[in-house]
C-alpha cells in the first residue's frame, strides 16, 4: 500500500542545480532536510558555494482546488517573506530573505528545462507586456483562474538545533534518572532544570521581541524555535536582555509560513496559546515549566501585560471547546 | 466478552453490541442499530425535543439490538454509555437507560468518552494501529494523536465545529435535514462549479470557522439564496458562460464551502502528521463520511507516502457500537464506572481520558 | 592590464552556461559617453551600468543579477533585456525609470559597476574584458566587498531603499557591533529586491 515517497521535481531555477555541471568546478549541494506539511525544505547555497541557504519550496497542493491553492500559496509565501523582511529590519533574530518566487508558471517547468537561453526571450515576447519604462503595474499578468505551480523562498541558513530536540533530550534524561537519594545526581538534575527554565525564559523574550515588531508567528512550536550557538560565547542576542543562565546560544525563530502582521492582543495571545499547547502535546514533562516562558514574555515589551490577560480568555475558550458549538 | 453500548449525545440514538472473543481474535459487531431525530428544513434540533425522541425510542432499539445479536441480557458483561461530550438532555437519555439496565440486569457500567469511542471504532474497523485522527462531527473538530496513554489534541476548532458550520449553512439555504444536512450539502456541492472566495483561517494546527459561516451566510443573503426554495430554483442554475456577472448558485456556495473548509481540515491534519512523523491518517465522526473530504485527505496522504483510513456511515456517524467497543476495552483494562459516578457531562475533553488499554 | 580584473562568476542555481562577468572602475572619465550608448540602444553596449556608490556589497549586486536572471529564464522581464533588468532589479519599486535614475549610470558617475551575463555563447570573459578595456576610461579595481565598502554611500543606499530609520550604528549595548548593523542593512536590502513587485 504505502509507496516510497519521491519529492516533486525542483522548480526553476533549481532544476539546473542537480544537472551534471560541466563548466563549474563542483556540483551545488541540494539536500532535502524536511518535508513539512506545506513545504519542502532543502539545504543549498546562495550565489556562491560558501554561503549556505535554506530553500523552502511550496509545491502546489493537488488536494486543494487549483484556484484556492494558487491564492493560498502565493499569499503565504509573500506573507512569510514580508514578515521576515520586516523582522530583519526590526532586528529580530530570524532568517533573512534572499530571493522569492511567489508564482511559478505552470508552464515554466517545461519551458526552461533545457538550459537553452533563448527560451526566456521567446516567452517574454509572447507576453508582450511590461516592456515600456515606468511600468508600475503589478508583476503578474494573468493571475486569474489559472492553476499555479507552487512557489519558493530562499533564506539565510540558520545553524544550530531545534528546541524540540533540546527539550526531548532533557525529558529523556529525566526518564533515566532513578529517584535514589543520590545527591550529586539530584544536584545535576536541579542544575539542568535551571538551565531549561532559563532557556524557556529566553523563548518568552524572543516571542516578545517578535510581537513588539508587529508580527505574530501563527505556528509557534518547539520545532520552529532554533538555538543558534553564539559565535564567541560573549555576544548574546542583538538588543535583547542578556540572561544569566542557559546562555548556550541565541533563539532564532524560523518557519514563518503562517505568520502575519498584527498588533492585536488576541492574535498575540493565540500565538502564546499555540505555543503552550505545543508544549503540552510535544513535551508533556516540560509543560509544567511553561510559566517561565510567560515570565520572559511579560518583561519583554510594553503591552505584554494585556496580552497575558487575553491569554486567559483564549485558554478558557479552548477548554470549553468540547461543548457543542 | 460482550458489551452493549448506548449513544445519545446528539440527534442520533444508537445501540450496539460487540463481542470480543476469548481467544483474542478480531472483535465482532453483533448489532448496530440507530434512529435519528430529523427536523424540518431550516430548523436545527433542540435538546428538549431530541431527548424526547431518544426516550421514546431507546427501549425499542435495545430490544432490536438484542434480537439482532441473538443474545440475552445474561450474555452481556457490561453496559457502556456515552458520558460526554454532547448536549445535556439527550445525553441523559442513554445514561439513565444504562443505569436502569445495570440495576435490572445486574451488570457493571462503563462511561465512555464519545470522541474516544469514535477513535477506537475507527481503529478497529480500519486496522490502523497508530494513526493521526481527524475527528469531525457536528459538535467536534479535532486533530488527535496518541502519546503516553492519552489521545492528545494537536489541533481543533477555535470556535464552531465543522459539522455545525455545515448544518447551520444548510439551515440558511433551507436544505433538507433528511438523512443529514451535511449529506445533502455534499450532493448539492457536486453540481457546483465556481469557487467563491471565503476566509481561510488556520492558526497553527487550529482552525476557525465562524468567519467562513458568516461570510457564506452573507453571500447567500446577498444573492437571495437563503430561505425556502421556489419551484424554479433547482433548474435556474446561472449559465456558466458569463463569468463576469456570474451569480453563484446554491450549488456553488455549497461547493465553495466544502472546498474551503475541507482544505483547512486536510491542512491541519497534514501539519499534525508532519509534526508527529506519522504516515497514517484516520477520519472519524459524521463529517468523515463525506466523500470529497475523504478524496482530498487521500491525495494528501498519498503525496506524503502515507495511507488514509476511513469508515462508512455505519461507523462514522454516531452509533452505539463504538461506545460498546471503547467501553469494553476500558472494562477489560479494569476501569468500570461505579453507579454513583455514572453521570454524564456536556464537557469532556478527549485528552481527559486515561487510555489504560494501550501501551 | 585592466582586463585581468574582470570577475567571471558562476552563480549557484543558474545554468552553467550563464556566466556573469563583473567589473568595477573608479575615477571613470567617460560616463556621459557610456550612458549615451545605453540611451541610443547601441547593442554593442548591452551592459548593466550601475553607479557603484549605491551598491553595498558583492552579495547586493549579485542578488540583483540572480533576480533578473531568474525572471529572464521565466519569461518575466519587465524591461528590455536581462541587463536593463539587473538595474531594475536593484530598485525596491516597480518604476523602471526611477530605477535607472537611482541605480543606473549618470553623467556624473565616477565609480562604475559593470555587469554582463553570458546570454549567448559569443559572450565570454575575453570578449567582455576586451570590449570594456577598449571603451571604459577608468581605473579597474577588484569586485570585492572591501573595495565596494569604500565606494558605497550608505546614507544614499538607505534612502533608496527607504531604510532611513534602520539603525546601522552600534546599539547602545556593548555587545552589538557595526558589522551586525551592516549585515542587517544588507539583508533588508536583499529582502527589498526579492519582494519587488509582490502584490
Amino acid at each position: 500500500m504505502t509507496t516510497t515517497y519521491h519529492p516533486p521535481p525542483l522548480p526553476p531555477p533549481f532544476h539546473h542545480t542537480l544537472t551534471p555541471n560541466l563548466t563549474t568546478t563542483s556540483p551545488i549541494p541540494m539536500e532535502l532536510i524536511t518535508q513539512g506539511a506545506e513545504a519542502h525544505l532543502y539545504k543549498t547555497t546562495y550565489l556562491s558555494p560558501a554561503t549556505p541557504a535554506a530553500l523552502k519550496i511550496r509545491p502546489a497542493k493537488p488536494y486543494r482546488h487549483p484556484v484556492l491553492d494558487r491564492r493560498l500559496t502565493r499569499q503565504r509565501v509573500l506573507q512569510e517573506a514580508r514578515c521576515l523582511v520586516r523582522l530583519v529590519r526590526e532586528g529580530v533574530s530570524v532568517p533573512g530573505v534572499l530571493a522569492v518566487d511567489w508564482d511559478l508558471n505552470s508552464n515554466s517547468n517545461s519551458n526552461s528545462n533545457s538550459n537553452s537561453n533563448e527560451n526566456g526571450n521567446g516567452n517574454e515576447n509572447s507576453r508582450g507586456e511590461g516592456q515600456g519604462e515606468g511600468n508600475t503595474g503589478s508583476e503578474d499578468n494573468g493571475t486569474e483562474a489559472k492553476a499555479g505551480n507552487g512557489a519558493w523562498i530562499l533564506m539565510e541558513w540558520i545553524e544550530g538545533i531545534a528546541l524540540k530536540e533540546v527539550f526531548r533530550g532533557w525529558e529523556a534524561s529525566l526518564k533515566d534518572n532513578n529517584r535514589d537519594e543520590n545527591t550529586a545526581e539530584e544536584q545535576a538534575a536541579a542544575a539542568a532544570e535551571e538551565r531549561v527554565k532559563a532557556l524557556l525564559r529566553k523563548i518568552g523574550v524572543a516571542v516578545g521581541g517578535l510581537h513588539r515588531a508587529g508580527v505574530v508567528h501563527g505556528d509557534l512550536t518547539t520545532s520552529n524555535l532554533m538555538l543558534r550557538p553564539t559565535p564567541s560565547g560573549q555576544q548574546s542576542g542583538k538588543g535583547e536582555k542578556v540572561e544569566g543562565d542557559g546562555d548556550e546560544g541565541e533563539i532564532v525563530l524560523i518557519d514563518f509560513g503562517l505568520a502575519s502582521q498584527s498588533i492585536q492582543d488576541e492574535d498575540r495571545a493565540v500565538d502564546l496559546y499555540v505555543l503552550e499547547r505545543a508544549f503540552g502535546s510535544t513535551h508533556p514533562r516540560t509543560e509544567r515549566l511553561f510559566g517561565e516562558v510567560l515570565e520572559g514574555y511579560r518583561g519583554s515589551y510594553r503591552g505584554a501585560g494585556s496580552v497575558m490577560k487575553r491569554l486567559e480568555d483564549v485558554r478558557m475558550r479552548g477548554r470549553k471547546r468540547s461543548m457543542l458549538g | 466478552m460482550i458489551a452493549i453500548g448506548l449513544e445519545s449525545s446528539a440527534n442520533k440514538l444508537g445501540v450496539g453490541i460487540i463481542l470480543h472473543p476469548d481467544d483474542g481474535s478480531t472483535p465482532q459487531v453483533l448489532a448496530n442499530v440507530r434512529h435519528t431525530y430529523v427536523t424540518p428544513p431550516g430548523e436545527g434540533f433542540l435538546p428538549k425535543d431530541t431527548a424526547r425522541h431518544h426516550r421514546a425510542w431507546v427501549v425499542k432499539l435495545v430490544k432490536k439490538a438484542l434480537r439482532d445479536a441473538r443474545v440475552t441480557p445474561r450474555d452481556i458483561d457490561c453496559i457502556c454509555f456515552t458520558k460526554g461530550p454532547g448536549m445535556g438532555a439527550p445525553l441523559q437519555s442513554a445514561a439513565i437507560t444504562a443505569r436502569m439496565l445495570s440495576l435490572l440486569w445486574g451488570k457493571e457500567l462503563v462511561g465512555v468518552n464519545h470522541c474516544v469511542g469514535h477513535i477506537e471504532m475507527g481503529r478497529l474497523i480500519t486496522g490502523s494501529t497508530n494513526p493521526v485522527v481527524l475527528y469531525v462531527s457536528g459538535g467536534n473538530t479535532q486533530v488527535i494523536a496518541y502519546s503516553s496513554q492519552r489521545y492528545r489534541i494537536f489541533g481543533e476548532t477555535l470556535d464552531i465545529a465543522v459539522g455545525n458550520c455545515l448544518d447551520r449553512f444548510a439551515r440558511t439555504l433551507h436544505i433538507s435535514n433528511d438523512p443529514a444536512p451535511g449529506y445533502n450539502i455534499e450532493q448539492l456541492a457536486k453540481k457546483g462549479k465556481t469557487l467563491v472566495d471565503l476566509p481561510y483561517t488556520v492558526k497553527g494546527m487550529d482552525i476557525s470557522m465562524s468567519g467562513i459561516l458568516a461570510a457564506i451566510d452573507g453571500l447567500a443573503v446577498q444573492y437571495g439564496l437563503n430561505g425556502p426554495w421556489n419551484d424554479e430554483d433547482e433548474t435556474q442554475n446561472t449559465p456558466a458562460s458569463d463569468e463576469e456577472n456570474a451569480r453563484p448558485t446554491r450549488a456553488d456556495l455549497c461547493f465553495s464551502l466544502q472546498e474551503t473548509v475541507y482544505s483547512m481540515l486536510v491542512e491541519i491534519t497534514e501539519r499534525a502528521m508532519a509534526h508527529v512523523g506519522s504516515k497514517e491518517v484516520l477520519i472519524v465522526g459524521g463529517v468523515g463520511c463525506n466523500e470529497r473530504l475523504q478524496e482530498m485527505m487521500g491525495i494528501m496522504a498519498r503525496d506524503r507516502g502515507g495511507t488514509l483510513h476511513a469508515t462508512d456511515e455505519r461507523f462514522c456517524i454516531d452509533n452505539g457500537i463504538m461506545i460498546a467497543q471503547a467501553g469494553l476495552l476500558a472494562y477489560k483494562a479494569g476501569v468500570p464506572t461505579p453507579l454513583k459516578e455514572s453521570t454524564c457531562t456536556q464537557r469532556f475533553r478527549t485528552d481527559d481520558v486515561f487510555v489504560k488499554w494501550r501501551d | 592590464m585592466s582586463s585581468s580584473l574582470l570577475d567571471t562568476i558562476h552563480l549557484a542555481h543558474l545554468p552553467p552556461s550563464m556566466a556573469v562577468h563583473v567589473a568595477v572602475y573608479r575615477d571613470v572619465q567617460n560616463a556621459p559617453f557610456l550612458r549615451q550608448q545605453l540611451l541610443s540602444a547601441n547593442s554593442e553596449f548591452e551592459y548593466a551600468f550601475i553607479d557603484a556608490s549605491v551598491v553595498l556589497s558583492r552579495t547586493h549586486a549579485l542578488s540583483a543579477v540572480f533576480r533578473a536572471a531568474n525572471d529572464f529564464m521565466n519569461g518575466r522581464l519587465k524591461s528590455r533585456n536581462v541587463h536593463s533588468e539587473i538595474v531594475f532589479s536593484l530598485n525596491p519599486t516597480t518604476n523602471i525609470a526611477e530605477s535607472f535614475r537611482k541605480f543606473g549610470i549618470t553623467d556624473s558617475t565616477k565609480d562604475l559597476l559593470v555587469i554582463k551575463v553570458s546570454v549567448t555563447p559569443e559572450i565570454t570573459h575575453d570578449s567582455v574584458a576586451a570590449h570594456l578595456n577598449q571603451y571604459v576610461e577608468g581605473t579597474p579595481v577588484p569586485f570585492d566587498d572591501e573595495t565596494l565598502s569604500k565606494i558605497a554611500d550608505v546614507a544614499k543606499i538607505k534612502k533608496a531603499y527607504k531604510l532611513g530609520t534602520l539603525n546601522t550604528a552600534p546599539p547602545n549595548q556593548a555587545n552589538g557591533t557595526h558589522d551586525d548593523g551592516m549585515k542587517r542593512l544588507e539583508l533588508s536590502v536583499l529582502g527589498a529586491i526579492a519582494l519587488r513587485g509582490a502584490t
